[in-house]
């Protein structure tokens, strides 16, 4: 794919993203990296003992990689995944059987020396409107990615 | 046969921000990144490094605790790991601090590849009184 030459501007909205958390989805995170011990994320008795809830939730690095997904299909993977990042503090807990929606909007932009900075808002709410986790992103967009007289 | 644990159970005010621990190593496989890209439901997710919580590994290999909660998270995108490529990864103690009478770690961890590419830095707070969860919202 080409390079996307786009503005960016304060106010613009960023995604949605939508997931649906299912169990099996919250093995294969925890299993990717070879954690196959019983824990609060994978075992209900270890999320009892450990949390104390009635059920296993999902690791926040989850929804970190949720809201990568989401800055990463608004900047594209050649700017975000070189220079983005995100910071989410998490509210709730997120379950198997919830519907996470990831979305943001962009509350800023600054010349850096290797390009605009564009500053972004995150916010994750459950299927009831319960905002699960909160926060922000960022990337750097280099100059050669932005129209000529951004 | 059970193993003994030769953790240091954690003394949260003893603990000292700026500790360093040893570097460990290992290999991302494609097999790791299929299975997290189904995990998070994204075909190209780029950073499977963040389900391997490599911030809090050393931590956890050196300290015993009641285990934690991650309170919050922060990750830097550098550039994608390559399968195959082994990664070495230096993780610390980057803060410590008490709020409402509970008390968070902060660790902090860069992933480098074998051809030297930085790949990605993440930061944790994790809070060691995991039990609040369960209080706050099954409570």
């Amino acid at each position: 794919m080409g390079r996307v030459e786009r503005s960016y501007s304060e106010g613009e909205t960023v995604g949605p993203l939508v997931k649906e958390i299912t169990q099996e989805a919250i093995n294969l995170f925890e299993g990717s990296a070879g954690h196959s011990e019983a824990s609060q994320f994978t075992d209900e008795e270890a999320a009892r003992e450990t949390l104390g809830t009635t059920g296993t939730v999902a690791s926040g690095r989850m929804s970190i990689s949720f809201a990568l997904e989401l800055m990463r299909r608004h900047f594209g993977g050649d700017v975000f995944n070189k220079t983005g990042m995100v910071d989410l503090r998490f509210i709730r807990p997120v379950r198997p059987g919830d519907t996470i929606t990831f979305s943001g909007e962009v509350t800023g932009v600054s010349r850096e020396a290797n390009g605009l900075k564009v500053n972004v808002k995150i916010e994750a709410q459950n299927q009831r409107g319960d905002t699960t986790g909160v926060g922000s992103g960022s990337a750097i967009v280099p100059n050669a990615y932005l129209p000529p007289d951004e | 046969m059970v193993e003994s644990d030769n953790r240091i159970p954690l003394d949260w005010d003893a603990l000292e921000v700026g500790e360093t621990f040893e570097k460990f190593e290992y290999t991302l496989t494609q097999e790791m990144i299929d299975e997290y890209r189904r995990g998070v439901m994204d075909p190209e997710a780029a950073f499977p490094t963040i389900s391997h919580k490599v911030d809090v590994r050393q931590f956890n290999a050196r300290y015993s605790d009641n285990g934690s909660v991650n309170a919050r998270c922060a990750f830097h995108c550098y550039n994608s790991p390559v399968p195959g490529k082994k990664l070495t990864v230096t993780a610390w103690v980057a803060d410590k601090y008490l709020r409402r009478g509970k008390n968070y770690i902060v660790t902090e961890a860069i992933s480098v590849d074998e051809d030297g590419r930085l790949i990605d830095r993440v930061i944790t707070h994790e809070l060691k009184q995991p039990w609040e969860v369960g209080k706050k919202w099954d409570g």
